[in-house]
């Protein structure tokens, strides 16, 4: 069973590194590529959730507390608002 | 009388010339009519425009033709990949500069080298380097015995190991199976070395003409069914030296976009224009014809015409696998006055009922065909090239060649395999070897193509042509399959960027008379698997799963036409 999944990942991997050409570099590119990768994976997901989803926050709320910044915590529409 | 009246009956009276057609019942002009060119009955398919209406081709094949691009996904990421390929060998090249010998003291000079190609070679090319330039150390038949290496450092250096493995070889271009040193063409060869030495030692014009080279020129003249033919000591030399000689500046020449470097290298030699279309496409290449004869020269006084106009094209393309359409081309040359140059480099021998090429494969007239080219390296397992046309046509070049001036004289012992090789094509030996060779790879070809396409991965090309380009995009999965093939003894071919498109990374068979089908029922069966484990079963076409019988393929019968 362990030898089992142990064979699946070891061939997707192997057919991930064809595909992305890192089956022929040496192995210290291999590990530079995937260290670059992820620093700028985890540099874009600490964007998006910091800077990019304020400020989606921040342009979208008139659509949902009709400017009132104080009433940010109650999710009242705006259309409900005018038609009283 | 007013000018407008004038003009009414002038007009009134050669209303019935203005489209040019003439009074029906006047039987003296309609007498003109017929002697002065203006035939309109006798065009055929719209191909003629000349005097004397053209024979019509005997029969003529239907080329199917493969082609299925990769998918959009495919193609994304093959880009992708190359480009994190390039990153990580620029940067590899930053962080560690290669070892290699650096030019000292030249201060302000440019590079000697292009630096891209030196990039390229050391740090996309080197990782992979084990798959191509195999040493071997035996015939290159049906089967190959490849010297096996290591390397310690990713590819930098090899060492031999000291062992040797025995391959079946998908390699060479050994169609028809002569490349081999038992047999009556190597004793012929040899025995002719007794005869006549080594060497001619001097040109064809100097002294270096045998016996032998007007022997193997009359009979290859025969074997074509033309005039006369001149046969020069190297094949890539015959292209690029005879082309100069034929063509200069003033000329155009249409050549297709997947021909050969050494047509490439001769018309640039020769200086005339190149205009260049897409690979076998007729309506193309008559796209092209028609604006070079609508415009004319174009740094000339307008409308000067070209000197003439030549189409190049060849015979079996090596890396695409196709057939070039000759029945079309012909009839375009003859349409628009062209002349036509055939680089059967690859076809000659492999192709057709007597081996005789596309020509032979179309039913085509050789002599429509103004200048035939081909080489002895593939089929024939010897070395050098021929031209043949028309006998005024191969004096001119006798005469004025560069290669039959300044190049070395083919060896004899390399014009008497030749010799015999085509004694066994035309059955002048008694037997009926080169019939079944010439049928052997025939049906080899057709079994294996259709075999490739049950498997389901992509292969380019006509269905008769004998080299298989599978498509497999990247280099990874070149290297890979090159270097799982060869773990089950099985030499193969890679071709990748630069010579071919970026997207189009491909390995190539070549099938051979040689090969039983044992030996491709094992190729196949191992290709299936890797196939499967590469991942390299890109085709979407459907299937038709029913198997195949060996013996039952119909080559050059009435009925496979």
């Amino acid at each position: 069973m362990l030898q089992s999944i142990r064979n699946f990942i070891s061939y997707w991997y192997f057919r991930y590194l064809l595909v992305t050409e890192l089956y022929m570099v040496e192995k210290w590119e291999r590990t530079m590529f995937h260290i670059v990768l992820f620093i700028v994976l985890s540099v874009l997901y600490i964007f998006n959730t910091t800077i990019m989803l304020s400020l989606v926050k921040l342009l979208t709320s008139n659509l949902f507390h009709g400017g009132d910044t104080l009433q940010r915590d109650k999710l009242v529409p705006v259309m409900q608002n005018s038609e009283l | 009388m007013s000018g407008a009246t004038l003009e009414a009956e002038l007009y009134e009276s050669s209303s019935k010339f203005l489209n040019g057609d003439v009074l029906a019942s006047d039987k003296e002009i309609q007498h003109l009519k017929k002697t002065n060119g203006y035939r309109q009955d006798k065009y055929l398919n719209g191909h003629t425009l000349g005097h004397k209406p053209v024979e019509r081709q005997k029969r003529t094949r239907e080329v199917k033709e493969h082609f299925e691009p990769p998918t959009l996904i495919v193609a994304i990421m093959t880009h992708i990949s190359f480009y994190i390929l390039m990153f990580l060998g620029y940067l590899s090249q930053m962080l560690f500069p290669p070892k290699v010998i650096k030019e000292t003291n030249r201060d302000g000079y440019r590079p000697m080298f292009d630096r891209f190609t030196a990039f390229y070679l050391r740090y996309v090319y080197r990782r992979i380097k084990d798959c191509w330039n195999y040493p071997i150390c035996s015939v290159p038949g049906s089967e190959v015995v490849l010297k096996e290496r290591v390397t310690n450092d990713n590819g930098w250096t090899f060492q031999f190991t000291g062992s040797k493995r025995k391959c079946l070889n998908l390699a060479s271009y050994n169609y028809l199976g002569f490349s081999e040193n038992t047999g009556p063409c190597s004793e012929h060869a040899i025995a002719s070395l007794y005869k006549y030495g080594v060497t001619t030692g001097g040109t064809r014009q100097q002294n270096g003409t045998c016996e032998i080279h007007r022997q193997l020129e009359r009979l290859m003249a025969e074997f074509l069914g033309v005039e006369d033919a001149i046969t020069f000591g190297m094949g890539f030399a015959t292209n690029a030296l005879n082309i100069p000689a034929l063509i200069a500046p003033g000329c155009l020449v249409i050549s297709d976009e997947k021909n050969h470097a050494s047509l490439i290298v001769g018309i640039r030699l020769s200086g005339a224009t190149v205009k260049v279309f897409r690979h076998n496409n007729m309506k193309h290449l008559e796209k092209v014809l028609q604006e070079a004869i609508y415009y004319g020269q174009p740094k000339c006084a307008t409308h000067t015409p070209w000197k003439k106009i030549v189409i190049i094209v060849e015979g079996v393309y090596s890396m695409e696998g196709t057939i070039v359409h000759l029945p079309q081309v012909i009839a375009l040359k003859k349409k628009y006055k062209a002349y036509l140059y055939l680089d059967e480099a690859h076809s000659i021998g492999a192709m057709g009922r007597r081996g005789g090429g596309v020509v032979d494969y179309f039913g085509c007239d050789p002599k429509d065909i103004d200048i035939l080219m081909g080489t002895f390296t593939k089929s024939f397992g010897s070395h050098g090239g021929y031209i043949a046309g028309t006998k005024e046509f191969i004096s001119y070049l006798r005469q004025h060649s560069f290669a039959s001036a300044h190049a070395w004289a083919m060896a004899p012992p390399l014009a008497a395999q030749i010799v015999s090789v085509l004694e066994t094509l035309m059955g002048r030996d008694g037997t009926d070897e080169g019939r079944r060779r010439i049928e052997q790879l025939a049906r080899n070809t057709r079994y294996v193509r259709l075999r490739l396409e049950q498997i389901g991965v992509i292969i380019h090309g006509c269905d008769d042509s004998p080299v298989v380009p599978i498509l497999v995009y990247l280099y990874s999965k070149i290297a890979a399959m090159v270097r799982i093939l060869i773990e089950h003894r099985i030499a193969t071919v890679g071709v990748g960027y630069p010579a071919t498109p970026l997207t189009q990374g491909r390995i190539r068979i070549c099938l051979s008379a040689a090969h039983t089908k044992e030996q491709l029922d094992y190729a196949l069966d191992v290709i299936e698997k890797v196939a499967d484990e590469l991942g390299l079963k890109y085709s979407r076409r459907p299937r038709d799963l029913t198997p195949i019988d060996y013996h039952k393929i119909k080559v050059y019968t009435e009925e496979s036409l």
